[in-house]
């Protein structure tokens, strides 16, 4: 048999299996360090600190329960949130990652390291996407083989597409949960595969984690009924599918309904019926299949008609009944708009008005993947050639992610760990037929039997040529020696050997050319991957901070802040304030009544400001920069919203032009000029440009010359870029007048003479 | 709110176990203001010092330090450095048009903001002063129009009027003899921070000219309608205004009231007039020597408890109580103050939740408490005690709390409804136990035979 490359012949096996494990666990820390490494960018660039918006909640919340303990942190009633109504955050949070950095923080102190809770919490996230890669690794391994686990292990860690939500700082619960849903598929796959209690009571105490930590838990919670339903149909039940999903459920939703925030929620809410429901019918196939061992096909075939069909309109009633009772909730407005991705806008703006809830675009595919999104097909399609039990479940995965991740940005992420596997499943192939160096015999035997080969395994010779991931053909001799010899090139292949079982004839590559044209271009292609991958860009923009620590340093403790809800994590993170609504959106009338008062006019508002005791007023402003997602461009979701509560009193349509434009120059509607978030972003702007014509720069259109006036509001701060706005809310006037001729008084204006009330009618 | 309070409370007890026996020896000579003493009088040069000897020597005889200074002036300024220099102003220029730079309408208005109290003086010109009235909500009549009467029938011209006092006010001393009165009146707008001291008597109206002989306007206006009309007694000649603040401002419509001439002027054979008392009266309650209360310390705690907390649990009982003291002016100190019946109590949460009376505790004088439960709702809750009468200081504190849910370890342990659970949990456990211990001590038959039916 030839061989396209010597290999050396005097290596013990036993060498080559050590040789092996130890380069792979090189290979896995050196992945594990640039995992790590490549989220550190910022905190090396600027300093170590939280960003965006929901980290700084939980940062603060990591903080009372590394200060205060565990106890107090569970029962944590936030007074400074969604003033005045307050939150209970124990019982409103996933606190799995709050618990994380808690247990680290104690567990390093109790070692006498004392390290700084906000360092854990910047660093969590880098940290878990090492673990992410090694669970990444586990689980492709169950796939295929080491190499392709190393490879899924490599692409997992730096993809762009989880890179973005775990670098350091950004102290989030997917930071810990690709790493729980991975490894939880993970225990689910091998208790699937061995039918060992004990990694389903493994997948369940995971599964436990991952719900205390992250909303997205709903995604196991119907992915692993999902794979075993479709196991099921396929007449692939077996007891260990049994054992493994009955121990998965039983003690998965048990310690899930622990976690405060779930409570009841397991068993009443629609989402979570599917994993009931196959609990149910694996029962129910389980005793059919008992009852198969007793009793003649025959009688079976008939018991076992009636019985489905009997069951499948009892439950279909029985689930009815309930959801028409109440007794299980229907779907929830976030999970419609998974189906009907216009729902959302006409029904719930305020979860559309979050960007991550938008479809996503289709180069944020690219941006986020890279080349890995052209191997995720081919991937599931060697998935398809093979076929086990864990192939179907990442086929299912494929299928359910693809489509999550095309309906919301967010959920791009669960989609990330299943490219990263079947990209490296197709990869590691690729690989191997290509590092292969047993070379195809040419004979006449090979050539007669090539016509049999094409009508016995026509999926074989057809399939995946284009990836180059076809069957290597080797001889039974050359196999024989591959299967001991490609262990050593470190790239160990037990697929090959496995794909050549179905042809036991040749089709391969000849020669060194070939080979290490297609390696070098794979190469190529991961190379670029990981230039991609570090092109990572870092805005911060310092008036945020610079903002936030004004309002610390001279507002008083108690002074309430209003902004829209996005700034509310920041504002009560780094300025310690208390505000009115925040990104924890669970109170949809609070939030419309700030949008109310943002789209009124002062008059308007100034009840509503001063009936919330607020004192101050943020806003975002973006025009002087050219900042973007300023308040002005948001401004038309805190009217939707608003509308949505007060239908008369604000409407959309005044808020365009009336060829309807959304204008801020001279042409804007007056409901626009009039609204306070119009009159706080352009408050003096015209005077910064000193007689020239002012523009703004994110919309392009110039602003009147003669700005907005306040008269219950005054400004009390503006940044550098004039990028953060805060306006004070002016007490009543002592005097009793209103605010306006309060003010006109002030700039000495006259006031029109009046006259004696008349408090009779005249008799004529 | 509540730390002010009870850091100001505590001080003032202090002082006063201090200085009672001080106060007691020095004697009861006169009544102090609660604000201070220090007096500014803004008197133009064309009014003379001596005609207003009776009301500034008496003034000085209650322990004002008196400070006269010209309206064009320039010193003393009234505010330095952004800090009000005197504790009243006494604005006796209803003639001048010009000031010096530092009075305006508007520094006036940001006096009143720095609690310092106005005692103001107009006339029939047109006066930045006048201008400034508008602003309290005070309408007056057009310029040289002074408030005539033409009863009772006297000797005096029809601007000079002899007034009924007002009976059955707290503000004013009782059975006082009428006021000579002078000058232009006002009529009030709707602001319920108006405090009139002096109505103008029924017969009265404004007309145009100092001296009124017909009766043109009246009969005008009266063909109108009485619109535009400026008569009757709903018109009020001295008129009191306590601003959110509690600074007080009182605008008198005529200065002439203030003369010796009128205090010593006769209003029937033998009989002085009320001038001298009732000029005492309303400088009284200008400067806070009367109606002057405050909330010394608000205290809440729960029901057997002394001690407040930082947040109270939802169904709580709670006990919220206020102390409140009222200014002594003979003592030159506060006293406790039990006599407010109609004082509320609100705990709100954007709506009051609850509204209580916060009756006076009987035999504590000073205190007043109330009892009640927290609501089921928690929240961030304010007690609130916003008590504003006419004449006295407005009475406000706020004191926020959070009201929480209960603890994890505050419900109750164990539920007689939820027995079909409890039932649920035994029965399994026990059937598993039973389930076991067949398994184990059963036949080994069975198990084999379902193994075999398995391998089929």
């Amino acid at each position: 048999m030839p061989l396209a490359y010597s290999l050396p012949s005097n290596l013990s096996p036993a060498t080559v299996t050590n040789t092996s494990s130890l380069l792979r666990i090189i290979a896995l820390s050196l992945i594990s360090g640039a995992a790590i490494a490549s989220r550190l960018f910022a905190v090396i660039n600027f300093e170590s600190i939280i960003h965006e918006f929901d980290p700084w909640f939980n940062y603060r919340a990591t903080r009372v329960l590394a200060e205060k303990g565990f106890y107090e942190f569970w029962n944590w009633f936030d007074p400074t949130a969604w003033y005045p109504l307050g939150r209970v955050v124990g019982g409103t949070i996933y606190p799995g990652l709050m618990a994380t950095s808690g247990v680290i923080y104690n567990v390093l102190h109790a070692l006498h390291l004392p390290v700084d809770i906000r360092n854990i919490c910047v660093l969590l996230a880098p940290g878990f996407s090492a673990l992410t890669a090694w669970s990444t690794y586990m689980f492709t391994k169950e796939m295929k083989d080491e190499s392709a686990g190393l490879l899924a292990a490599a692409f997992i860690g730096i993809a762009p597409g989880y890179i973005s939500r775990s670098v350091a700082g950004s102290y989030d619960n997917e930071a810990i949960a690709i790493f729980l849903l991975m490894f939880t598929f993970y225990c689910w796959i091998k208790a699937l595969k061995t039918g060992s209690a004990f990694f389903g009571t493994l997948t369940a105490l995971f599964y436990f984690y991952m719900v205390a930590a992250w909303g997205g838990y709903a995604f196991i919670t119907n992915m692993i009924p999902l794979h075993a339903l479709a196991l099921v149909l396929m007449g692939r039940f077996s007891s260990r599918l049994y054992v493994a999903y009955s121990s998965w459920y039983a003690i998965g939703t048990l310690a899930s309904m622990q976690v405060p925030f779930v409570g009841f929620q397991p068993v009443r809410t629609s989402e979570h019926m599917a994993a009931l429901g196959v609990f149910g019918l694996l029962q129910i196939v389980a005793f059919a299949e008992l009852v198969r061992a007793h009793v003649s096909s025959k009688q079976f075939q008939s018991i076992l008609y009636g019985s489905v069909i009997a069951i499948a309109v009892l439950g279909a009633l029985a689930f009815g009944g309930l959801t028409y009772k109440g007794w299980i909730a229907p779907w929830t407005g976030r999970f419609y708009s998974l189906w009907d991705t216009g729902y959302a806008k006409k029904y719930i703006p305020i979860i559309a008005s979050v960007s991550e809830h938008q479809p996503t675009a289709w180069p944020s595919f690219f941006m986020d993947l890279q080349f890995l999104i052209f191997l995720f097909p081919a991937g599931v399609v060697l998935c398809f050639r093979e076929l086990r039990d864990e192939h179907v479940f990442v086929i299912i995965y494929a299928v359910v992610a693809s489509y999550f991740a095309g309906v919301m940005v967010r959920l791009m992420l669960t989609l990330t760990p299943v490219v990263c596997v079947a990209a490296a499943v197709a990869f590691s192939s690729l690989l191997d037929t290509y590092l292969d160096p047993a070379e195809p015999a040419v004979s006449e035997a090979a050539a007669l039997s090539a016509e049999a080969d094409i009508a016995a395994d026509s999926p074989a010779s057809t399939s995946a040529a284009g990836t180059g991931a076809a069957a290597s053909g080797t001889s039974k001799k050359a196999k024989k020696a591959a299967s001991a010899d490609s262990s050593s090139s470190g790239f160990g292949s037990g697929l090959a050997a496995a794909f050549s079982n179905k042809s036991d004839k040749s089709r391969g590559i000849f020669g060194l050319d070939t080979r290490s044209l297609v390696i070098a271009n794979a190469l190529g292609m991961l190379l670029f991957f990981v230039l991609h991958c570090t092109y990572v860009t870092q805005h911060i923009i310092d008036d945020f901070r610079e903002a936030y620590y004004w309002l610390r340093q001279n507002t008083p403790k108690d002074a309430v802040v209003m902004s829209w809800w996005d700034y509310g994590y920041q504002i009560a993170g780094m300025a310690d304030r208390p505000t009115l609504v925040d990104n924890n959106t669970w109170n949809n009338t609070h939030i419309a009544t700030v949008g109310k008062a943002m789209s009124s006019s002062e008059e308007v508002a100034y009840p509503i400001l001063r009936k919330h005791d607020v004192d101050y007023v943020l806003v975002i402003f973006g025009g002087l920069i050219g900042y973007s997602g300023d308040d002005i461009n948001k401004f038309l979701w805190m009217v939707r919203i608003a509308q949505g509560v007060w239908p008369d009193e604000i409407q959309e349509p005044n808020y365009f032009t009336q060829k309807g434009e959304y204008r801020i120059d001279d042409a804007a509607p007056p409901a626009m000029k009039n609204s306070l978030m119009y009159k706080m972003s352009y408050y003096r702007f015209a005077d910064l440009f000193g007689g020239n014509q002012a523009i703004d720069r994110v919309r392009g259109q110039q602003v009147p010359k003669t700005g907005p006036t306040l008269d219950h509001l005054e400004e009390a701060f503006t940044s550098e870029n004039w990028i953060v706005r805060i306006y004070q809310v002016k007490k009543e006037d002592p005097l009793g007048r209103d605010l306006k001729s309060a003010n006109a008084f002030e700039q000495g204006k006259k006031r029109k003479k009046s006259k004696p009330l008349v408090r009779r009618k005249a008799v004529v | 709110m509540t730390i002010f309070h009870r850091q100001r409370s505590q001080g003032m007890r202090f002082l006063r176990g201090l200085l009672l026996p001080l106060v007691a020896l020095a004697g009861f000579a006169f009544a102090r203001s609660s604000t201070g003493d220090s007096v500014l009088v803004l008197l133009d040069p064309s009014l003379d010092r001596d005609n207003f000897s009776i009301f500034f020597g008496d003034l000085e005889k209650q322990g004002y330090k008196l400070t006269f200074r010209s309206p064009k002036e320039a010193e003393p300024q009234i505010i330095k450095d952004d800090v009000a220099q005197f504790a009243h102003v006494i604005v006796f220029a209803p003639d001048t048009k010009s000031y010096a730079a530092d009075i305006t309408p508007q520094s006036l208005v940001s006096l009143l903001n720095k609690n310092t109290n106005l005692l103001l003086a107009l006339s029939t010109k047109q006066t930045p002063i006048t201008s400034l009235a508008a602003e309290f909500s005070l309408i007056l009549p057009p310029p040289g129009t002074p408030l005539i009467s033409h009863f009772p029938e006297r000797d005096t011209p029809a601007t000079i009027i002899p007034v009924e006092p007002p009976r059955a006010q707290s503000l004013v001393s009782s059975n006082l003899a009428p006021i000579w009165f002078s000058g232009v009146p006002q009529a009030l707008g709707n602001n319920p921070m108006l405090v009139p001291f002096l109505k103008a008597p029924p017969q009265s109206f404004a007309s145009d000219g100092d001296s009124d002989s017909g009766s043109d306007a009246l009969v005008e206006a009266a063909e109108k309608g009485g619109e535009g009309l400026w008569a009757g007694s709903q018109l009020s000649l001295v008129t009191g205004f306590q601003t959110l603040k509690n600074a007080r401002a009182t605008w008198v419509g005529g200065i002439d009231m203030f003369t010796d001439e009128f205090f010593n002027k006769e209003v029937s054979k033998g009989k002085q007039s009320g001038n001298r008392q009732f000029a005492r009266d309303v400088t009284a309650w200008t400067f806070q020597e009367s109606n002057v209360l405050r909330i010394d310390t608000v205290e809440h705690h729960r029901v057997n408890e002394t001690l407040p907390r930082e947040t109270y649990t939802i169904n709580d009982r709670v006990t919220y109580t206020a102390y409140i003291s009222k200014f002594n002016p003979e003592l030159d100190l506060w006293e406790p103050y039990s006599n407010i019946k109609d004082m509320q109590l609100e705990f709100t949460m954007l709506d009051p939740h609850i509204r209580t009376a916060l009756p006076p505790v009987p035999g504590e004088p000073g205190k007043y408490s109330v009892t009640f439960r927290v609501p089921d709702r928690h929240g961030v809750f304010k007690f609130v005690v916003d008590y504003k009468r006419k004449g006295s200081t407005y009475l406000e504190s706020t004191t926020v709390v959070p009201v929480v849910p209960p603890r994890h370890d505050e419900y109750p342990r164990f539920l007689s409804a939820a027995w079909p659970y409890y039932a649920g949990a035994i029965s399994t456990s026990a059937a598993f136990v039973i389930f076991v211990a067949l398994w184990l001590g059963g036949d080994e038959r069975e198990p084999k035979k379902g193994k075999g039916a398995k391998a089929e």
